[in-house]
């Protein structure tokens, strides 16, 4: 058995486990679960250098030319990095009391976990489109059994929207299989056949629209998001950092894999379009999440915000722009996970999420106060964190393409820091409104909030590391473009 | 050879156990009900048990008195282990039910049920369409009778005349549909039909035997519940026993696709593009009428019979598109969606205490209360609604696969689109499985049998997810 197919089974097999493990206590629970979703981390790091390149093939389903083909290149392997990161980190952020059954949401995250390693690996076609709409299931169940009061409206109005985008998906594969098997005889769902041939298929406007349309829901671009407050403000914390930091990425990285790799030339025609919902939705984002009183809504909208803006940078054909999206893929996972830990705490402490009656807190939990401000300052892209490297390169990159639009979108970092210096300032350095006492941060959350830190200083300080993994997985769309259309 | 020799005794034994089983049970309830009360389930499941050991190793007979009637290839082996499997699964079921109601009588149940499975195997051997019909009446009469077999409750008074009465319509459809054809071609011997058909020199000869094509199709498509001839299905469901219920869902279903498949895509495949293009019409109406009315419904015998009519919906894409791989992809679908409607009928079973079901509410909170008969439930629902990563995916992504390449483009998106509305009325029953219990709720009492049907439904299906390819290999090869 290959390492990757270790790193794909481990997951499912811990799920498995801990799904039978209902009768230990909630510690145990909480520390096996956590130590089973640290083992992919481990494993990633451990055989580094062995990643790229690694693959697994085997025919799944021979009748129909199902291949179950994992692969793992520059590209992948930083989104499996991701998940490997941030599935243990929202496990960590599962609260100790009030959580019933913990040990079936261990195993539904650890479920999330092993089908977005295969659909971040994914090869094949088909198995591409399983992992793509089998990691809404877990998502699904958490929403809606450990979620707030409104929680089975959102989680039905969130799956719904994604399963509606998604749809024509099936029909979008087939019909690139029956155009292969056309052109080469043989049909065949693998990733690099199709490539070759898929701008040339009849329709190919319609089935790339079709792949896109199910990419900007679930990302969401501007303006496919109707489902994202409820459902980022319904889920409990730990989905909502499974919502935010990871699912969003699986859009992005959708777009990366078969759009860019797919229809080029369609995504190259389309841009000046697509750009413009990018932009559209990060004003809307922003726009929305300053008039908002409830602060989990206010970090909803401003992740809706900052998405758009990878967004953007993804849909300028352009290099640097690439390789700032994709980065900022990364620490936009980082920080809005850390955003959504703030203000659960805070949230927690408080017993709601509305900023109309409160302020001052700084005066009694400093410390969340100055953890707060670090993450909020690092989603406002101050320069030494690592959302000013991303977005910086997305503006750099716009800017040899599009000047004028570039001041448009520059605008934006002025209005992220409007709305979320409003809450800062609302929450927490207002006159002291509260009469009870509430507690400081805990060890355990401290912890945590300094890992993050470190993540985000490390990527804003020296962001060389990972550039490294960035740059050939940008390269590698350049070279796309280039062979698509040689001028 | 005339006489029958013990070599064609071996090969019928699966319809010959079946046959005595019922027989004896029938006596031991006309001469001791008490024995019959106690023992006609677990002698109904020890039949079945020998059937299936002997529908697998049973030979093929060459008797030229048999072979004009049955066939004994490896398919009609397949079809006879699938009908039996369901038998099994009901059999179960209906000892669950009869926990549930202990005061009813047995004996007639199971003899009435053994018949209607070996109508059911009938169907599946015919090689002519007047076992095909034989086979039919079995199923239908008894079928009308287990329909009502609770008698106290009202609503099965009208479930059952509503069904006999579509029945016997569906049935002189059916009939009168292959007069017409012995008419035209003179003869009913499937395998013979299509050179027949293609024989035939003058054009009223082939409208006549079209016209009676027509009316075994619609005769089928009563069976099948296929719109617009669906209209007894969901009063017929709602108004039946539980596990009767389940039975029809999935054996009667099964049994008119079967027919389907043998007719259209064994004899006379690809005959006549017309044939499709009406089918396509039926699809179209059937996927589309099946999900919509589905949304709404909150007693689930009657949801599972519109959701059953949209499943039928989309088994008729590989009829319609009729290519050489349409057969095993519509048998692995109906495998999957026996399992999952198995499945949701076992969870269901120890819910089921009154004449109205199982209603929507009566789940809520169930995820607490019993967690793993709600995971087994949300699987199958999942099944049910196509999602991946369960097997229901592959399942519906073959049958698209086989009307995508036979250009049915506009069925295929149809399809997909229904799938959204799909996804919405079985996740609105797993989210109410999720939500919190409420305090009327009730604990969920073991019933073994059920809980048994459930946990290999569930096996099966997790199986199937993984290793999909061994069971579509069974129906190729």
């Amino acid at each position: 058995m290959s390492l990757l197919m270790g790193l794909f089974s481990i997951p499912f097999l811990c799920s498995a486990l801990l799904c039978i493990c209902g009768g230990f206590s909630r510690k145990i629970l909480k520390v096996l679960a956590v130590g089973c979703s640290f083992l992919p981390l481990l494993l990633l790091a451990y055989f580094h250098p062995l990643w790229v390149g690694s693959h697994v093939e085997f025919p799944w389903f021979p009748s129909l030319s199902i291949v179950f083909d994992l692969r793992v290149d520059p590209l992948s392997l930083l989104f499996v990095y991701l998940t490997a990161l941030i599935i243990p980190l929202s496990l960590l952020a599962v609260p100790s009391a009030d959580f019933p059954m913990p040990h079936f949401f261990y195993a539904l995250a650890l479920l999330l976990q092993g089908l977005l390693l295969g659909f971040f690996t994914a090869h094949d076609l088909v198995i591409f489109a399983l992992f793509w709409e089998a990691m809404l299931i877990p998502l699904f169940f958490i929403i809606s059994f450990w979620g707030g009061p409104q929680r089975q409206s959102a989680a039905l109005k969130f799956i719904l929207y994604m399963v509606a985008g998604s749809a024509l998906m099936v029909a979008a594969v087939l019909a690139l299989y029956f155009s292969s098997a056309a052109m080469s005889g043989s049909g065949t769902f693998n990733l690099d056949e199709l490539s070759k041939g898929a701008s040339q298929t009849p329709h190919a406007k319609w089935i790339g629209a079709i792949f896109l349309l199910a990419f900007a829901v679930k990302t969401p671009l501007f303006p496919f998001h109707a489902w994202l407050p409820d459902a980022y403000c319904q889920a409990p914390l730990p989905g909502t950092l499974l919502l935010s930091a990871i699912l969003s990425k699986a859009g992005i990285y959708g777009i990366l894999r078969i759009g860019m790799e797919l229809f080029p030339s369609l995504l190259l025609a389309w841009g000046p379009l697509l750009l413009g919902l990018a932009i559209a939705g990060v004003f809307y984002g922003g726009l929305a999440a300053w008039k908002q009183n409830d602060f989990k809504r206010l970090i909803a909208y401003s992740s809706l915000s900052h998405v758009n803006f990878i967004l953007a940078g993804l849909f300028v054909w352009n290099q640097t722009a690439h390789e700032g999206a994709i980065l900022q893929a990364l620490n936009h996972s980082i920080t809005i996970a850390a955003l959504f830990l703030a203000a659960g705490w805070l949230e927690e402490r408080l017993g709601t999420a509305s900023m109309n009656h409160i302020g001052g807190l700084a005066a009694y939990i400093p410390q969340l106060c100055w953890w707060t401000l670090f993450f909020v300052l690092s989603s406002v892209a101050l320069p030494g964190l690592n959302n000013f490297v991303g977005e910086f390169l997305i503006l750099f990159g716009l800017f040899a393409d599009n000047p004028k639009t570039t001041a448009l979108l520059g605008l934006t970092v002025i209005l992220s820091v409007v709305y979320m210096l409003r809450w800062m300032q609302k929450v927490y350095f207002e006159e002291p409104q509260l009469q009870k006492k509430i507690e400081d941060m805990k060890g355990k959350e401290r912890l945590l909030a300094l890992s993050l830190a470190f993540l985000i200083l490390w990527v804003g300080l020296y962001p060389a590391p990972a550039l490294r993994y960035v740059q050939p997985a940008a390269q590698k769309i350049q070279g796309i473009l280039k062979g698509e259309n040689p001028l | 050879m005339s006489a029958l020799s013990l070599h064609d005794l071996h090969a019928l034994s699966p319809y010959l156990i079946l046959v005595l089983t019922a027989l004896c049970i029938l006596l031991l309830e006309a001469f001791s009900s008490p024995l019959a009360h106690r023992f006609s389930a677990s002698l109904t499941f020890l039949a079945l048990a020998i059937a299936l050991y002997a529908a697998y190793f049973a030979p093929a007979s060459e008797n030229r008195l048999l072979t004009p009637w049955l066939r004994f290839d490896a398919l009609g082996r397949v079809f006879n282990l699938l009908f039996l499997g369901i038998g099994v699964f009901s059999t179960l079921l209906s000892a669950a039910f009869f926990q549930r109601f202990k005061k009813v009588s047995r004996g007639e149940y199971f003899f009435l049920f053994l018949s209607a499975l070996f109508g059911l195997l009938l169907i599946g051997a015919a090689a002519d369409f007047l076992i095909l019909f034989l086979g039919f009446e079995t199923l239908s009469i008894s079928l009308y009778v287990l329909c009502g077999y609770m008698k106290k409750w009202t609503m099965s008074h009208e479930s059952a005349m509503k069904y006999f009465f579509t029945g016997a319509i569906a049935a002189a459809f059916l009939l009168y549909g292959i007069a017409l054809i012995y008419g035209a071609v003179g003869t009913t011997h499937l395998p013979s039909l299509n050179g027949a058909y293609h024989a035939l020199a003058t054009s009223s000869d082939q409208a006549l035997f079209l016209a009676g094509i027509a009316f075994v199709t619609i005769g089928l498509a009563f069976k099948a519940a296929i719109v617009p001839f669906h209209a007894w299905a969901p009063d017929v469901y709602d108004g039946s026993p539980n596990p009767v219920t389940a039975f029809m869902a999935v054996g009667t279903k099964t049994g008119a696709f079967v027919a389907f498949s043998t007719i259209f895509l064994e004899s006379l495949l690809q005959f006549d593009r017309f044939w499709n293009e009406g089918m396509a019409v039926l699809a179209y109406l059937t996927l589309l009428y099946g999900n919509f009315v589905a949304l709404r419904q909150r007693q689930l015998r009657r949801f599972f019979a519109y959701s059953g009519i949209s499943h039928a919906g989309f088994l008729m894409i590989p009829l319609v598109a009729s290519t050489s791989d349409a057969l095993p992809a519509l048998l692995f679908y109906v495998v999957v969606y026996a399992l999952a409607t198995f499945g949701s009928f076992a969870i269901l079973a120890p819910l089921d205490h009154r004449e109205e079901g199982v209603l929507l509410e009566d789940l809520r909170g169930l995820f607490q209360r019993a967690p793993l008969q709600a995971t087994i439930l949300a699987l199958c629902l999942l099944t049910l609604g196509g999602i991946p990563p369960t097997a229901g995916f592959l399942a519906k992504f073959a049958i698209f696969k086989v009307g995508f390449e036979a250009g049915y483009y506009g069925l295929v998106t149809v399809g997909l689109l229904t799938t959204v509305l799909s996804a919405y009325y079985y996740l609105r029953i797993v989210g109410a499985m999720l939500s919190a219990s409420t305090e009327t709720s009730k604990q969920v009492p073991p019933l073994p049998t059920a809980a048994f049907v459930g946990l290999v439904s569930f096996g099966a299906i997790l199986l199937f997810s993984w290793f999909p390819a061994p069971l579509l290999a069974l129906f190729l090869g």
